[in-house]
């Protein structure tokens, strides 16, 4: 428990600094809303000019562009994409601050045991994810419903911004396992946003192929927003293929960890 | 009994040296020196009895218990101080203090208390504003403040100035009197004469001997040095246990190991100016078992 609490504190100003970011990107975003559902015409004439690849990166959907939450999808690739960086941080440096910090020695020389470090420092950031998502998700459930033009479900919203929270879950047990197999990470950051990018352009390399096996590449695509606006819910192969990594990344870490020599700085 | 037995213990890193077959027992009560130069494997030793490090092969337990199996039990009553201190560098010390006590199920606040102010440590500073030795400091309370049975030692005197150093020792001596076990490596002679009875040296990953302190330097050579109003006869003191002996003018000086009543006698049978017999420091006993062994 103290462990835990120690590292929510840790994370506490970097998890108000993304939650705080998110914010303003989805405020940002959703102001634009009022003006393009005003000029809808204009913009579908724009828009066809351009070619399908890009159409699909910015998650323009046709027809669905529109609505609130149509329209609601766009900005999320971008949300998706920062809080895939936050995630990504936590995870990479859960382990890795440590032996950064060479704090590693005293940590370990205390009465626990390795996996009850790596329990409490995943819960800590699990835990600063889930404020994140719950802050986020109040300002952007907030903001859709000052900026609609009609009604929509709230059901449906909900279930579009969950994806951010499930995309964070994947990127926090690759950062981990990745955390605690490279000996020395020098730069979290370094590691982190060169990962996240590289899935999220694959993300958009595979969408223009548009083979649904290609999707597997990339968490950024195992949750199509056209598809859970129409279906009011997640396609369960792709649900389980998220699980499945978080599963098996999260137990090979606690493997590799407790297996681990931790050298002298 | 036994506080830490060390059975074979190795550990191989690839192709670089490690430690082999390690082998030592620490009694119960004892101040245990383990000296040998950077790079000889003692911490290698240390941090496989905290189970940071795994063995390849060999074991060692502590308090009776293997120390990879219960290494979270046998924490609980070991206090260790590395040589090199690192924490959180944003905390202060008095939070980092009590994040380190709540590991450990007692209310450790008092004795927080008395070793700062027998450390002279400022519990109120931020621990990146501290100098190395103020660092240090705090590393020496984190690591006594539980009350340990068992303190582990690796080159601990480091960045203390020889003020702190004194009144480090001193609070060693006294948890000691109080029934703590101190495993005590340095590479500084001084410090492990100062404080340990017994001591093993560690020489390129391999134990060479263990030995009491007195036992090392009883089992020595003394070296005589001899001034005598007129030259001696070149071979007056060529008799067994007379090692390289020189004689230089008056002066005649000259190595000895053994009975010591038959050497008095021969001086006594000469008329002498002066006489100095000193006894070999820790360092030269060890210069001696490195250079036997190269």
């Amino acid at each position: 428990m103290n462990i835990f609490l120690h590292e929510l504190k840790a994370y506490r100003k970097s998890t108000i600094i993304w939650s705080i970011s998110l914010v303003l990107i989805i405020a940002l975003f959703m102001s634009l809303y009022s003006s393009i559902a005003k000029d809808a015409e204009g913009f579908l004439k724009i828009l066809e000019n351009y070619p399908a690849a890009i159409r699909n990166a910015i998650g323009f959907i046709q027809g669905n562009f529109f609505t609130i939450l149509g329209f609601y999808s766009f900005p999320l690739s971008f949300i998706t994409l920062c809080a895939g960086i936050q995630a990504m941080n936590l995870g990479t440096s859960i382990v890795s601050k440590e032996v950064r910090e060479k704090t590693a020695d005293f940590l370990l020389t205390k009465p626990v045991t390795r996996s009850q470090i790596l329990t409490a420092k995943l819960m800590g950031a699990f835990v600063s994810l889930v404020i994140t998502n719950i802050i986020y998700f109040a300002a952007a459930s907030f903001l859709a419903f000052q900026v609609k033009t009609d009604d929509f479900s709230m059901k449906i919203f909900f279930l579009l911004s969950l994806t951010v929270f499930f995309i964070q879950l994947i990127f926090l047990a690759l950062g981990i396992i990745i955390s605690v197999i490279v000996p020395k990470i020098k730069s979290v950051l370094t590691v982190s946003l060169s990962t996240v990018f590289a899935f999220y352009f694959l993300g958009i390399f595979s969408d223009t192929t548009g083979e649904e096996v290609k999707r597997y590449i990339s968490p950024f695509k195992y949750f199509d927003t056209a598809y859970i606006i129409k279906h009011a819910g997640y396609e369960a192969s792709f649900l389980l293929a998220g699980a499945v990594i978080i599963f098996l990344a999260i137990m090979a870490s606690f493997v590799v960890y407790s297996k681990k020599d931790i050298h002298a700085v | 009994m036994n506080v830490i037995e060390i059975n074979n213990l190795t550990k191989t890193y690839g192709k670089a040296r490690g430690i082999t077959n390690i082998s030592f027992n620490v009694e119960e009560g004892e101040i245990f020196g383990f000296i040998g130069p950077n790079g000889a494997g003692k911490s290698t030793t240390i941090r496989t009895l905290l189970s940071l490090i795994y063995p390849t092969s060999g074991s060692a337990s502590i308090f009776g218990k293997d120390c990879i199996q219960f290494a979270p039990e046998i924490k609980r009553e070991i206090g260790y101080l590395p040589s090199e201190v690192f924490y959180y560098d944003n905390m202060k010390v008095k939070d980092l203090l009590k994040y380190s006590a709540s590991f450990y199920k007692k209310d450790c606040s008092k004795r927080i208390k008395e070793l700062a102010e027998i450390m002279d440590l400022d519990l109120n500073k931020k621990i990146d504003d501290l100098s190395l030795g103020n660092k240090k400091k705090v590393g020496i309370v984190q690591g006594l403040l539980h009350e340990p049975k068992l303190i582990i030692l690796d080159e601990p005197t480091s960045g203390l100035d020889p003020l702190m150093q004194q009144k480090f020792f001193e609070l060693l001596e006294e948890e000691n009197k109080k029934g703590a076990t101190i495993l005590f490596s340095s590479h500084i002679l001084s410090e492990v004469q100062r404080l340990c009875n017994r001591v093993a040296i560690i020489k390129e990953g391999k134990i060479v001997t263990v030995e009491k302190i007195s036992t090392l330097k009883e089992n020595n050579y003394k070296k005589f040095k001899i001034e005598t109003k007129s030259p001696l006869n070149q071979n007056y003191f060529q008799m067994s246990g007379v090692n390289n002996l020189a004689v230089d003018g008056s002066i005649t000086s000259f190595l000895f190991r053994g009975d010591i009543n038959a050497i008095m006698k021969k001086i006594a049978d000469i008329e002498i100016a002066n006489l100095w017999i000193e006894e070999p420091d820790l360092e030269e006993i060890f210069l001696h078992y490195y250079e036997k062994e190269a």
